[in-house]
């Protein structure tokens, strides 16, 4: 697993799970525009609520497997 | 060189900023940025309308300093009872802010009491200095764009609160002239929809006119109750007209001119009575008074007609009465408002008595949203370690949460752009170019140019928000003060602190219920089918006054929610669904409102009349036919069936025609008073106007493709 550090961009250090958060918003975002174009969502419940899990579940994979927040 | 009106607004407001930073800072105030929020929040189009929202301001910030010294004073040793009145309170002003009057006032109220409260905190010392210098620091702010405004460019609102008012009774003449030609002659309502539309912007404007005017046009100031009067009775007037447009537009009209003779010299007169009214607003004096015109029939001509169209006669000619009556008192407020005579009309009839207070429940929702809002952040603040902001947190969620409570639907993400691009130009000027200067002559040139950039950037009113944030973000990350210190600590939290509460408000949006704009309109058609459901079978019971009061209002407002919500219904996300189909859906429930309104009217004249035994049951069935309809209907909005319901109305019609031929045989016309006779055909004409109405409801709903309205998706 990848140790945990900082990130510095121009001198500005930023911590790792920030990072993580911005990536796994992203990630998240991306997965939903993908699911929603399929019409899969049809199949959830409470959508907001999966949009939610997943943004936490991107964070902590990115975090914990990528980043090493 | 002529400088345009876009940028003369924008040096005024950069003035009026830069000058209630130097004053403030001259005079070594505390928090000068209070004094920029207020010049950037209050600075509008004309003086008046800027003085309005100053004077709401102000009584806002005083409302709310009191309000934070009691909840200080009373919970400041118990964080769970502070934050619980404090929600309470901005609970409260959400509720208010989303009624028709006062908006402004009651946000200040909320938000400027989470300023105070949050500032000051426990130490009841600090938080009567905070409050204190809240309320002066806004004062300077009024004062200063108050001077600023009214002595740079004055653009008061008068000639264009006149010009509002001729246009408005123009208006209002040729609609109602469409309306008569549309009656006598039928044909398209294209043209009457049109002025109709017209009609109802220009009344808006003259009401948003008339407020700014008060505040800057003296002989309106001193005549504004005249005033007030003829903007309800211009109003009661547009709503008589859209209601009779309404009925008149389809089907093939009776012979009007003959079943009503004197049709032609009364329409004639209420023509001329108009143009003397817009004639008097222009100065001119009318030729003659407005006298009452009585609208006579022709008995043997109207005995010819079915009893159906002598329901519909008697409809028509009692909104025509109504027209005139209307139209008289319009023109003795006018004549008594342009001094042509002292007016000699009637005392104003006592107003019906209303229950005092009907709750709006898509008002206690945003009421109910703003206090979840309130309780995530504040949650977050207690038990996550470093949440950027602290306590400001809640200051700067307090406002934004406010503003969106009532609009659910609208993403948060409107606001990305607009916040970006506010940091943006604050984070350069106090990383880049405030630490270089050192004297107010830099700053204020550099206050000066960011304020004039972005006003004039920002000049549209659609493009508020961006104005409003880039203000707002100059002021808050700049923080100007006499002993400036710079830490990039500032920009960065600030920075973090926005996706933070615009993550927690995606939150709150689906509180209490989705805030997916098609599952919106959804539930607000079920509302207004319960309404109706209720409305009729509740008629004539005293019992339910306040019920029946509630959903009367629900009637009115429910089909203007559901237009506003259309634009924000995303036709790609529901295939088989077009924005023309929904504002069909729209036209035909404010149609059906009209008819209900005309129902209740009706049955008002008729509460003492006793309808002949023999009569009774088809008018039973009518009325079981129609609440079974509106039943199903209230219980699932889309299962209209037009043709089954039609069949079915147009039985216990025929039946009920032959009813009342057979009682008018019988000699049963005898036995019913002339008065109670045009009563009945005016009850019978509002009960065949609600099922029509119900008939295209449920036409409207047909074309539409309802499966993909229930599927669940991402918002």
């Amino acid at each position: 697993m990848p140790t945990p550090h900082e990130f510095a961009i121009a001198g500005v250090y930023m911590p790792p799970m920030l990072v993580a958060g911005l990536f796994g918003v992203i990630a998240t975002a991306l997965s939903v525009r993908l699911i929603s174009h399929y019409r899969w969502s049809k199949y959830f419940a409470f959508p907001p609520a999966v949009f939610l899990a997943l943004m936490v579940i991107y964070t902590v994979f990115f975090g914990t497997f990528i980043i090493g927040a | 060189m002529a400088i345009s009106r876009k940028a003369k607004e924008a040096i005024k407001t950069a003035l009026a900023m830069t000058l209630g930073y130097g004053i403030s800072l001259w005079l070594g105030w505390d928090k000068p940025m209070w004094v920029g929020f207020t010049v950037a929040f209050v600075s509008l189009a004309t003086v008046g309308q800027s003085l309005n929202k100053a004077a709401l301001r102000m009584m806002g910030t005083l409302v709310a300093v009191v309000v934070a010294f009691v909840i200080i004073g009373l919970f400041a040793q118990d964080r769970w009872l502070f934050i619980l009145f404090f929600s309470l309170w901005i609970a409260l002003c959400t509720y208010m802010m989303e009624g028709a009057k006062n908006q402004y006032f009651w946000h200040v109220a909320g938000f400027a009491c989470g300023i105070i409260c949050m500032d000051g905190g426990a130490n009841s010392e600090n938080a009567f200095g905070i409050a204190m210098l809240r309320a002066q620091q806004t004062g300077l702010g009024i004062l200063v764009y108050g001077l600023v405004s009214a002595l740079l460019w004055p653009n008061d609102s008068g000639k264009a609160f006149a010009a509002s008012v001729s246009g408005l009774v123009s208006t209002q003449q040729q609609l109602y002239q469409a309306c008569l030609d549309l009656m006598l002659r039928g044909g398209d309502s294209k043209n009457a929809k049109a002025l109709q539309i017209q009609l109802i912007q220009q009344k808006t404007r003259f009401g948003q006119l008339l407020d700014a005017a008060e505040a800057d046009t003296l002989k309106v100031w001193e005549l504004r109750r005249q005033w007030r009067a003829l903007q309800s009775q211009v109003g009661a007037m547009a709503a008589s007209t859209a209601r009779w447009l309404d009925e008149i537009g389809g089907g093939t009209p009776l012979d009007y001119g003959h079943l009503l003779p004197g049709l032609k010299p009364f329409g004639n007169e209420i023509d001329l009575r108009l143009s003397m009214v817009a004639g008097m607003l222009k100065g001119q004096m009318p030729k003659q008074q407005a006298t009452a015109i009585k609208l006579s029939l022709d008995k043997d001509k109207v005995r010819a007609l079915t009893s159906f169209q002598k329901a519909e006669l008697a409809v028509r000619r009692s909104q025509l009465q109504q027209v005139d009556d209307l139209s008289r008192t319009l023109f003795a407020t006018v004549r008594d408002l342009q001094g042509f005579g002292r007016t000699s009309a009637r005392p104003p009839a006592p107003a019906a008595s209303k229950p005092s207070f009907i709750p709006d429940l898509d008002r206690l929702a945003s009421a109910v949203r703003v206090m979840a809002t309130l309780w995530l952040a504040f949650l977050a603040i207690v038990y996550v370690q470093g949440w950027p902001g602290g306590l400001g947190f809640l200051s700067m969620t307090t406002p934004i949460g406010m503003a969106l409570a009532g609009t659910p639907q609208v993403s948060v993400r409107i606001l990305l752009a607009p916040v970006a691009v506010g940091i943006s130009i604050a984070a350069v000027a106090y990383i880049f170019i405030m630490p270089q200067l050192s004297s107010f002559a830099g700053l204020g040139l550099l206050i000066f140019a960011i304020t004039f950039f972005v006003c004039y950037r920002y000049s549209e009113p659609k493009q508020g928000l961006g104005r409003a944030f880039g203000l707002a973000m100059f002021v808050a990350i700049a923080s100007i003060s006499n002993e400036q210190s710079y830490s990039f600590l500032v920009v960065a939290n600030t920075a973090l602190m926005f996706p933070l509460v615009f993550l927690i408000l995606a939150i709150t949006a689906h509180i209490p219920f989705s805030p997916r704009p098609e599952r919106i309109f959804l539930r607000l058609m079920g509302r207004f089918f319960r309404s109706c459901d209720y409305l009729l079978s509740s008629r004539n019971k005293e019992s339910t006054r306040w019920m029946a009061a509630f959903h009367a209002r629900e009637l009115a407002s429910l089909p203007q929610k559901m237009a506003g919500l259309i634009p924000q219904i995303n036709p790609k996300v529901l295939p088989g669904t077009s924005p023309a189909q929904l504002q069909a859906i729209v036209a035909s429930l404010q149609s059906l409102a009209d008819r209900m309104q005309g129902l209740a009217e009706a049955s008002r004249y008729t509460q003492s009349m006793r309808l002949p035994k023999e009569l009774r049951p088809g008018v039973s069935d009518w009325q079981i036919a129609v609440q079974k309809t509106l039943s199903n209907l209230s219980g699932d909005p889309t299962s209209g069936n037009k043709d089954a319901f039609q069949s079915r109305l147009s039985g216990i019609m025929a039946v009920l025609e032959r009813s009342i031929q057979l009682e008018l045989d019988k000699g049963g016309a005898g036995r019913i008073s002339a008065q109670d006779g045009e009563n009945f055909y005016r009850l019978l004409g509002a009960w065949r106007g609600v099922s029509e109405a119900l008939i295209t409801c449920a036409g409207s709903t047909t074309p539409v493709d309802w499966a993909p309205w229930r599927e669940e998706h991402f918002t």
